[in-house]
């Protein structure tokens, strides 16, 4: 396994994610910028590309790594901070790229029955805007617990006094 | 020359007498069962103590997490020869090293982790 970039202890497949994800997350306010000067076409682009680009992130990077380190430790230690962040991010990860995908579907596809297409697109799409830098944080906050030794050097010390 | 004869017996018995004694018993491993050796590894503040471990053949190396962060322990080989699950703090991982060689190895959710088992 490959050595990250950033000059924490994290592997290259990490140190990637991290800044595809903090990009994506620009992204979608520079589309969402885009969308209040009316260029809606260059907004829809913008958007559905990053959607799908996050979902093969995700399913690529995030969801082996989750599934390898995380998934076989819970729920028996929830309460350890690492995983405890790790999963809500995944948790609330998972349903804003579902919230996504369907505002996706319902604004530029006609696969979707009527009756299951969105009316209120704005207050979707601005929901979801705001749970994505939500995720986005908890990630950044699971990476600097998982990886960046020096931020935590004094719990360190006050876990080892306790033990 | 009875004197020469009896000193020669004299000096023979004491020869034989004591490689007798300083000889190692021919059986010696069936006598006394060999213990089984072990040692140990501590990963605390992102590293494996010692980096470098030797060992004997038939050793059992356990590794203990003492830091507050999941750690694992992968050999660097392929196929690997050993890999421990996600150890959560205080938690232990064992291998017995049956085979002489040089076993390099990594925690592979922190790559730059890295240390060795030569066994002898």
């Amino acid at each position: 396994m490959s050595e990250g970039f950033l000059g924490t202890a994290a592997p290259l497949a990490a140190d990637v994610v991290l800044l595809l994800e903090i990009g994506m997350g620009v992204g979608l306010l520079i589309g969402a910028w885009l969308a209040r000067r009316k260029r809606f076409r260059q907004h829809a682009w913008c958007q559905s590309a990053i959607v799908l680009l996050n979902l093969a992130v995700i399913l690529v990077a995030m969801t082996p790594s989750f599934r390898s380190q995380v998934l076989p430790r819970i729920p028996a230690k929830l309460g350890r901070p690492y995983f405890a962040l790790a999963t809500v991010h995944a948790g609330l990860g998972t349903i804003t790229e579902l919230a996504g995908l369907y505002i996706l579907l319902c604004a530029g596809t006609r696969l979707l029955p009527e009756k299951l297409r969105l009316t209120q697109y704005k207050a979707w799409m601005r929901g979801v805007l705001v749970f994505w830098w939500l995720v986005l944080l908890l990630g950044f906050a699971t990476y600097v617990r998982w990886y960046v030794p020096s931020w935590f050097a004094n719990q360190r010390g006050f876990d080892s006094g306790r033990r | 020359m009875r004197r020469s004869v009896s000193f020669a017996v004299f000096l023979a018995v004491v020869v034989l007498g004591a490689s007798a004694l300083t000889a190692p018993p021919r059986n010696a491993a069936a006598v006394a069962p060999q213990k089984a050796e072990s040692a140990e590894v501590k990963i605390d503040n992102f590293s494996f103590g010692p980096s470098t471990l030797t060992v004997a053949v038939g050793t059992t190396v356990t590794w203990t997490n003492r830091d507050d962060i999941p750690h694992t322990v992968a050999s660097s080989d392929d196929p690997k020869a050993f890999k421990s699950k996600v150890l959560d703090t205080d938690e232990k991982f064992s291998f017995t090293f049956t085979k002489a060689g040089t076993y390099p190895y990594f925690c592979s959710i922190h790559p730059k982790m890295t240390a060795k088992v030569v066994v002898e």
